[in-house]
């Protein structure tokens, strides 16, 4: 903010998109690092995400089977050992990131626009519109998510990532809504508010230009809320071998391992546990970064 | 045009009937109720409508495969199918689905495509109560030991009690529960061998008579001690830490500092002072806490091979049997519903705010 | 011998029930110690009624917790005495006592209502609870005796008994409230009871309710009141004596018309001149200019100097003590003598 020497000269000019986005990351940033559990949740979501996207292109191709080298223990040839087929498992590991993270990512920024959307109108709006959304968004909340999304397995082919990422999305949606809601409503009394109210900018300029760069942070924690969901509700499909045992997902390789008996033997237990460590440690540091961005919102929750 | 007077509402018979309505309609619980029995119908609803429109409608798979793999004539499967999703096919869809709903009423369920015969009500009455005891139980224990150590947490802020309850429970909790089972599994029961993995599969020993029994009770909880111990320990996080900071603010409120000013004794303070009103908005999680620890059980009992609900669910699942797989799916919604619903009430017990003007 | 000495063994006065002699609280925050009460003393005497006023952030809060060591985090008691004797006659240090004597020693002896008991009550539990619990935690009373003493004395201050014990808190108003936690206090027939800012958020008409029900109470039982207030006309429904207070000190002393008809401290006489007349014409109201200084480092001398319009450079050197300056009546200003209030006669017409 500059501070202009000479007094009696006011800009009045309105911050353009682009530094809003550039206060924002900013703002982001200067959150995170409160906590340092928090920076440290979100080095571990770049080094997963960059791991996922890069690893395959890394890592073009698994290996082809090689039945003379089944469940070998690690050595400096396998890191990992080897797998059923005697592919080595690293590899795979490398490569599995990809599918279950680009899926996540599918479910929850669809997920997160209806969240928004529907929620930020509904606390704005309020009486029927929020009435109506806020009875189907309980409706909704109440079915249970995973056994529905199990039973819908058994009718859908669930083949293709935007289409389980559209089931996944559809499920949790309810969640993020009621707390974009909750954090709209107490954001709409805050007095650039009313301002911008005084001024009759319009609902959606109010909606974009005002209330929700302020909640940019917590859109963000909302957002990867929904993708830890998606990730929880992909693998246990996998794992289930609901959805198809094409490709090299760490969720299918959970799969494989459980049912060619990876867990009975100590030589192959890098098959089993490689992608469950995977998966736990994205998880926690997704959950870790979102937990230091909530504490913002309720400070109470933070240790001083 | 105007608005409707008051005089226009009498005059019209829906009118009345809202009047007439209105004192119990007011009554927050009544409207709750109605809200949970609305919710039930737009489930069964809508799995009716995915078991007919989806692409691959299962009656007509069903029908087809009776045909091409058994050689039995159109009519005849057709008339299979119907009995067995308990569907009335000649008629209309929309009468069809009223059919349906009656049906469901009466509790039919429909009958098992694989065991002829079973009413997919006995199979999950068969079934049913060891999901309930073990994510029951689970629960319990879990809220209970949670809001316990919640408040020691609060009243220990800072010290290492909080630090290390902290960071395990949100580990755990972060973690997927599924995964917990299975390193539970392959470490200490496969690999270390502390746990007999093989004799703790099933909901109980073989050759137990079921009944209530101390040694049958004992025997169960053996069986179920493992599904039970990681329901506890992937939830018990989010109440440790609600419960502390729901505790925290409740020790600034002015009646705990006048609670102290009369000179009343800390055990009593602690317990129906701020205990009793720290507890409160945890209520609210309760549901969804009930809902996420189904959904998981269906994937848990698989992994300890525990035959609950979830177990049946799978194996229906993969043995596309139909109707079991759409029962168990309205069972387990049921469920939760119910649970969501006791959670609510009991919640306005235990607040007197909350009684007379409304819930939300 | 100070004047505080000698008021305390004059012959003919009964001994004091609380003497504070000294006291001493600090607030340690990040930002600096704050020195909340700064050597005050005062007695009270059985069966008196003082008025502690003063602005907010002056102290008095703090002085009321203080008493009944309910000091919030991060405040102490960093020095001083608070002698309380007993029914039996029995003298005893309050800052001595250990946790379990403390606990007995609230209520019992002295209670406390807080300012604004909108949120005093617990809101689970009934009132009728409430008071059980608060008999329970001390005297061996039977149920019976409870169920007596609440009822007679939620009559006392106004309350029907039948409907008010049944209720939970949220279903009474503000008022009501604040008279439950008036009669709880008085429950266990303690000796000192301290009201923090009793009518302050209530409106006019509710504070004109609890003024009664205070002045009746207190002719009809036997208690020391002590009560906190910035609203000075307050202490002339209500008190036998007024000191005021001033960022942490007392500052002025006396019996309630030897106050407000003869202040002899700037404070005080700003006070006064404060307040609008509700008859005759408005004059020119004096709001005391400035602010009250900043409590971590206080400025050296009297820490009014700054805003006193009889200020002089002595002022700024030496802290004045409590003179005396008249029968029984003190005050801390080197220039009490030149402090007089002017007072208008109002005529009111016919």
């Amino acid at each position: 903010m500059a501070q202009t020497a000479r007094p009696g000269k006011l800009e009045l000019a309105p911050p353009g998109l682009g530094q809003r986005l550039a206060t924002a990351v900013k703002v982001f940033f200067r959150l995170l690092g409160h906590s340092k559990a928090g920076f440290l949740g979100f080095l571990g979501v770049l080094f997963f995400v960059v791991l996922a996207l890069a690893g395959p292109i890394i890592v073009p191709d698994a290996g082809r089977p090689d039945m003379t080298k089944i469940y070998q223990p690690p050595s400096l040839e396998h890191p990992l050992g080897t797998d059923y087929e005697g592919r080595d498992v690293l590899k795979q590991m490398l490569r599995g990131g990809r599918a279950i993270i680009v899926v996540a990512v599918l479910a929850a920024t669809l997920s997160t626009l209806i969240s928004i959307t529907f929620g930020a109108l509904a606390a704005y709006a309020g009486g029927w519109p929020d009435s109506i959304i806020m009875m189907l968004t309980d409706v909704v909340l109440t079915i249970p998510q995973f056994p529905l999304l199990v039973v819908l397995s058994a009718f859908v082919k669930l083949d293709r990532p935007w289409l389980l990422a559209t089931l996944i999305a559809l499920l949790s949606w309810p969640t993020l809504l009621r707390a974009v809601r909750a954090q709209v409503l107490s954001l709409k009394e805050r007095e650039y508010v009313e301002a911008a109210r005084a001024l009759d900018l319009g609902i959606p300029r109010i909606l974009f230009g005002e209330i929700l760069p302020n909640m940019a942070s917590y859109i963000v924690m909302s957002f990867t809320i929904g993708m830890t969901a998606a990730i929880y509700a992909q693998v246990a499909l996998y794992f289930l071998g609901l959805a198809p045992l094409a490709g090299e997902n760490w969720g299918i390789m959970l799969n494989l391992a459980w049912v060619r008996g990876a867990i009975f033997y100590k030589d192959s237990l890098m098959y089993i546990l490689a992608p469950v460590l995977a998966i736990s440690l994205l998880q926690l540091a997704m959950v870790t970064m979102s937990r230091s961005l909530e504490g913002v919102f309720n400070p109470r929750l933070r240790e001083s | 045009m105007g608005s409707l007077t008051g005089a226009d509402v009498h005059a019209t018979a829906a009118g009345r009937a809202v009047l007439l309505l209105r004192p119990w309609l007011g009554d927050w619980r009544v409207r709750r109720v109605l809200r949970a029995l609305f919710t039930i119908y737009l489930v069964c609803t809508l799995t009716f409508f995915i078991v007919r429109l989806m692409p691959a409608n299962p009656i007509e798979v069903f029908i087809h495969q009776q045909i091409s793999e058994y050689g039995i004539p159109y009519d005849e499967a057709r008339n299979l199918a119907a009995a067995l999703f308990s569907v009335d096919l000649d008629r209309p869809l929309p009468l069809q689905y009223l059919g349906y709903l009656a049906e469901l009423a009466r509790g039919n369920l429909g009958t098992s495509l694989l065991s002829r015969g079973t009413p997919v009500l006995t199979l999950i009455g068969r079934f049913l109560p060891w999901t309930l005891f073990s994510v029951g139980t689970g629960l319990l224990l879990s809220f209970s030991l949670g809001i316990l150590l919640g408040m020691v947490m609060a009243y220990r802020r800072e010290g290492i009690l909080d630090h290390l309850l902290t960071a395990v429970g949100s580990f755990f909790q972060s973690v997927p529960n599924y995964l917990v089972a299975i390193v539970i599994v392959v470490f200490f029961g496969v690999q270390l061998g502390w746990l007999p993995i093989t004799e703790m599969r099933g909901a109980y020993s073989p050759g137990m008579q079921p009944g209530l029994n101390l040694a049958f009770v004992k025997d169960a909880l053996y069986h179920a001690a493992l599904p039970i111990l990681t329901y506890v320990l992937t939830t018990i996080g989010a109440w440790m830490l609600l419960m502390k900071s729901s505790t925290l603010s409740t020790l600034e409120e002015d009646y705990v500092t006048v609670a102290r000013a009369r000179g009343l004794r800390d055990g009593r303070i602690m317990r129906s002072y701020v205990g009793r009103n720290a507890v409160l908005p945890l209520f609210t999680q309760m549901a969804i806490s009930a809902g996420f620890v189904v959904g998981g059980s269906v994937v848990i009992e698989k992994i300890f091979v525990y035959q609950g609900i979830g177990f049946i669910l799978l194996d229906a699942i993969n043995r596309r049997d139909y109707p079991v797989m759409q029962g168990i799916f309205l069972i387990i919604t049921f469920a939760v519903v119910a649970a969501n619903l006791l959670a609510d009430l009991l919640y306005s017990r235990l607040d007197p705010r909350i009684r007379v003007s409304g819930g939300e | 011998m100070t004047a505080w000495q000698r008021s305390s063994t004059s012959n003919g006065n009964p001994a004091p029930v609380l003497s504070v002699r000294n006291l001493e609280v600090r607030y340690f925050t990040r930002a600096g110690t704050v020195q909340a009460v700064r050597d005050v003393s005062f007695d009270l005497r059985p069966g008196e009624s003082i008025a502690l006023i003063g602005e907010s952030g002056c102290g008095k809060t703090t002085l009321g917790l203080a008493l009944l060591r309910l000091l919030p985090k991060g405040a102490r008691i960093v020095d001083g005495e608070i002698r309380y004797r007993r029914r039996d006659g029995q003298v005893i240090d309050v800052l001595q006592l250990d946790q379990e004597e403390i606990r007995r020693f609230r209520w019992q002896e002295c209670a406390m209502v807080f300012q604004g008991a909108l949120n005093a009550l617990n809101p689970v539990l009934r009132i009728w609870d409430q008071m059980l619990d608060t008999a329970r935690a001390h005297a061996a009373l039977s149920r019976d005796e409870v169920r007596e003493r609440s009822e007679r004395l939620l009559r006392m201050v106004q309350l029907e008994p039948e409907r008010v014990l049944n209720a939970y808190p949220h279903e009474l108003s503000g008022g009501m409230r604040q008279r439950v936690m008036i009669a709880m206090s008085l429950l266990l027939d303690p000796q000192i009871i301290i009201y923090d800012e009793p009518t302050t958020a209530l409106d006019i008409l509710t504070q004109r309710a609890i003024i009664e029900v205070l002045r009746s109470l207190r002719e009809q039982l036997d208690f020391s009141m002590l009560f906190i207030s910035h609203d000075l006309p307050l202490a002339a429904e209500l008190a036998d004596r007024v000191a005021t207070m001033y960022a942490g000190k007392i500052i002025e002393v006396g019996d309630v018309r030897e106050i407000f008809y003869n202040p002899r401290h700037p404070y005080t006489l700003g006070l006064i001149k404060a307040v609008p007349p509700i008859v005759g014409e408005l004059y020119d109201i004096s709001s005391i200019p400035g602010t009250p200084p900043n409590l971590i480092e206080p400025p050296p001398g009297c820490s009014f100097h700054p805003r006193c319009p009889y200020a002089r450079e002595r002022c700024a050197r030496e802290m004045p003590p409590l003179y005396e300056v008249g029968a029984l009546h003190t005050s801390a200003c080197h220039y009490w003598q030149e402090v007089k209030l002017e007072r208008q006669v109002v005529e009111t017409g016919d």
